[in-house]
């Protein structure tokens, strides 16, 4: 048995495989590669093959997590090259390791909004989004019941850029099993403040870190 | 640039997976080095289309050519054709993302008649006019293949060429032809007059239709050097035909989500409804080795766990329990989930029934078609009702607790008693069921679907009316008070559907108004019942003065000139006739194994088809 941890990019046509779909499209890769993953015993087995930080439909990640555990002992860039001779076109390993840290020290999540067509007006917008007292998000609680949540204290602004027609704006939100935020609904409360809606932009995860502030990898 | 905005805007339908392509074995090519772009259109969803073995064949054959280039296209669902024509988004391939108008070939797979308004809707959506004469152009050329065209009459105005047949050979000699008169700047009549020497090619426009005064065909006549009658293509060395070593690999679920082998080909039953039981004669079958073979390739290649065969009857191969054996040496080492649809187990031994369940369970279904052994023999479903039972025995035993049964609603001659016989039939498994002492835990829950009965071209009941709506209403509702709720659970189509597929599929020329005028009123997708509007067709109907009996409801006499009948499909008419007389005397066909009753195709082989 062999504990493996793999970090991976998810670009391009490849951002719109939905969290399901990307799990079973990995395991066929495994199957391809011929990789055996270890099942679980038991009645219903099962291959432990695991995300810890799903990424919503449509955002590109440059530092997305896989966690899994294969039956025979294969050297790390073995693995590597024969999973990138199969994944489709916008998944890529970058690198695969034995796991260090556990899932539970996930703290935050840092993403890289680009907003095409935008002067750096959008800067200013955000700026002022920023700038209010709240920011209140409908949320739902564990008992179903939506409550309203002030989402500012959670956005760390890192970096707001504006060049060549695009703004790039850089977030540092919480993730893990603590405190979440999705960048998509933190998205949506910007939509809804500035009245409009938002569609020519990509935004991609660049790190996960740990709750020092140090990368989780 | 077209990649940007389709990225931009497919978050906001169902499914994005399904409009962006880039799976594992799909194929992209420089499109710099590629003489042919060929765009494979199925007219219907991604998850349906995927699932279809044709195109996997088709597409991997075509981009087994250098210089040719086959990309997959599909019908956009309704909440991305509304954000495409919004968003100027030509309808484009999956594999390059860019506009098939641009591209040299669009070729539809019509696999059932209510995807003809989808085939328009694809076209306009290309941004390619939908009339065939409408596109002066030497390219896009549209052309069409599958079960559907052997009767295309009502798309004639609008596809250019239909390939008759099967598709391995003569697809790839319409595209060598083609690339070469590109090449010397030839106008598409130029082309078309060369295409039509090739055999399995119908040019539609090359052919006038002239209409008796009671509106049946009085001639069809031939012209630009257009053959009298079209033959369709056979693939003679079924055992070496390509088959793909690899198949596209969906992210996203489709219908049938899994590695696929085709077994054989043809059918030697005959079931007189039974169009493809006709069409794809004759019987061909792959050896061992090859299903092997490419059982072992695809499933590598893929890493698909589940593998199905292929086939209108896989209990019909030669060597069944042979082949299944070694098969089963493959899949049980590496866990692979072997399903066999279209497979009837009562000849196979206890040992390997036991070995495919201990990998997967399939339902246990049966298509006896009619309730009645006078109903079934003059349909010739050579099915018996001990069979039936003594199947059931065993499954109950072997923990089965559900059932599911295919029949059949006006079918010719048919009368009460036949469709009580239906009831009776889940009657008898019924007490079957509850008279076993080991049967499973418990109720029996018996599924009975009642399908409309749709006359087909190029089979014995081509002359047939399909029966009345109302017949059809009284018929279901006669079942529904025999049978017992508690057990039986049935299901149909709404009826109009049916009599939409029975105008389609012998219909003429003059339908391609029709169809014109439907799809221009919004309808598409007829085959979603969440989409099909009978009531829009009506009225197009009503207003081009078209009376739908005519089509549906009429006895055709065995003289008159049939929409279809200059395309030759080698089952001759004179055996038709022959098989349609017999229905009604209630005599069976034997199966084309026990005797050969000349139906026509021998001829096109060259000599038996059984030695
Ligand atoms: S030629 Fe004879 S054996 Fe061959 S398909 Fe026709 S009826 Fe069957």
């Amino acid at each position: 048995m062999n504990d493996v941890r793999a970090v991976f990019e998810k670009l391009g046509r490849a951002r719109f495989i939905s969290h399901l779909d990307l799990l079973r499209c990995m395991q066929r890769a495994f199957k391809r590669a011929g990789l055996p993953l270890w099942y679980s015993q038991g009645f219903n087995p099962r291959a432990y093959l695991m995300f810890p930080l799903p990424l919503s439909l449509g955002i590109g990640s440059i530092c997305e997590i896989m966690d899994f555990t294969l039956v025979d002992d294969i050297s790390c860039d073995e693995i590597k090259d024969r999973l990138n001779k199969t994944l489709p076109d916008g998944i890529k390993i970058l690198s695969v390791d034995a796991p260090v840290k556990k899932h539970t020290e996930i703290a935050a999540a840092v993403y890289e909004i680009k907003f095409f067509d935008r002067n750096s007006n959008i800067i200013l917008l955000f700026n002022e989004f920023m700038e209010q007292e709240k920011i209140e998000i409908q949320k739902v609680n564990k008992k179903k019941i939506p409550v309203q949540i002030d989402i500012k204290p959670q956005i760390e602004v890192l970096e707001m850029v504006s060049k060549d027609g695009q703004a790039v704006i850089k977030l540092k939100l919480p993730a893990g099993t603590q405190e979440n935020l999705n960048v998509n609904s933190m998205l949506e409360a910007f939509q809804n403040f500035i009245k409009s809606e938002i569609d020519d932009i990509f935004i991609c995860r660049t790190d996960i870190l740990c709750l020092d502030g140090k990368k989780f990898f | 640039m077209l990649r940007e905005k389709i990225e931009r805007h497919i978050l906001k339908v169902q499914k994005p997976s399904r409009y962006i392509g880039g799976e594992i074995g799909s194929i992209v090519k420089d499109k710099s080095k590629i003489d042919v772009r060929f765009a494979f259109c199925f007219p219907d969803v991604y998850d349906i289309g995927m699932s279809h073995l044709g195109m996997k064949i088709l597409y991997s054959l075509t981009n087994s050519r250098e210089n040719f280039w086959c990309e997959r296209v599909f019908s956009p669902w309704i909440d991305y054709e509304k954000i495409m024509r919004e968003n100027d988004i030509p309808l484009y391939g999956l594999e390059s993302l860019e506009p098939i108008k641009d591209f040299d070939f669009i070729g539809f797979t019509l696999q059932y008649e209510l995807s003809y308004t989808n085939v328009l809707n694809m076209l306009d959506l290309a941004g390619v006019p939908v009339y065939s004469k409408d596109r002066k152009n030497l390219s896009p050329i549209v052309v069409a293949g599958g079960p559907c065209t052997c009767n295309p009459e009502p798309l004639t105005d609008f596809v250019d060429i239909f390939i008759l047949g099967e598709g391995e050979e003569v697809n790839l000699e319409l595209l060598d032809l083609y690339a070469k008169m590109k090449k010397d700047g030839a106008s598409k009549e130029e082309f078309l007059k060369e295409a039509v020497k090739i055999e399995g090619i119908y040019i539609p426009a090359f052919y006038d239709v002239s209409y008796n005064h009671d509106g049946t065909i009085k001639s069809v006549v031939p012209k630009n050097g257009a053959p009298e009658k079209v033959k369709k293509r056979i693939i003679k060395d079924f055992d070496n035909v390509f088959y793909p070593e690899t198949f596209v690999v969906p992210f996203t679920e489709t219908v049938h989500d899994r590695a696929v082998v085709e077994v054989l080909r043809g059918c030697i039953r005959g079931c007189r409804f039974c169009q493809a039981g006709f069409i794809y004669r004759p019987f061909r079958e792959k050896s061992i080795g090859t299903i092997v073979n490419e059982t072992k390739s695809l499933c590598e290649s893929t890493g698909y766990e589940e593998v199905s065969l292929s086939s209108l009857s896989t209990s019909d191969y030669s060597q069944i329990n042979l082949m299944l054996n070694e098969l089963v040496d493959y899949t049980e080492k590496e866990k692979i989930n072997l399903s066999l649809p279209s497979t009837r187990i009562d000849n196979f031994s206890k040992e390997l029934l036991e070995k495919i369940k201990s990998v997967r369970k399939s339902g246990l279904t049966f298509a006896p078609e009619a309730g009645t052994q006078r109903l079934r023999d003059v349909i010739n479903k050579n099915i018996t009702e001990e069979e039936i039972l003594s199947a059931c025995k065993t499954a109950f035993e072997g923990g089965y607790s559900s059932v599911k049964l295919y029949f059949m609603l006006g079918l010719p001659t048919e009368t009460d008693e036949d469709v009580e016989g239906i009831a009776v039939l889940a009657e008898k498994i019924e007490k079957l069921f509850y008279s076993l002492p080991h049967r499973p835990k418990g109720r029996l829950s018996i599924s009975i679907s009642a399908a409309t009965f749709v006359p087909k071209p190029f089979t014995p009941f081509q002359f047939e009316p399909q029966a009345l709506p109302e017949e059809i209403k009284r018929k279901q509702s006669l079942l529904i008070s025999k049978t017992n709720p508690k057990t039986v659970s049935l299901s149909w189509h709404k009826t109009d559907i049916s009599i939409l597929e029975a105008v389609l599929a012998r219909g003429d020329r003059r339908l391609c108004d029709a169809l014109y005028h439907a799809w221009k009123s919004g309808c598409v997708f007829d085959s979603w019942d969440e989409c099909y509007d009978f009531l829009k067709w009506k009225k197009v109907f009503e207003e081009l003065g078209i009376d739908i009996s005519f089509y549906a409801n009429r006895k055709r006499s065995y003289e008159e000139i049939q929409p279809w009948d200059h395309l030759d499909y080698f089952v001759s008419k004179e055996f038709l006739i022959r098989e349609n007389k017999k229905a009604h005397e209630g005599i069976a066909t034997p199966n084309c194994r026990i005797s050969c009753s000349g139906c026509g195709i021998n001829k096109a082989i060259g000599g038996a088809c059984f030695e």
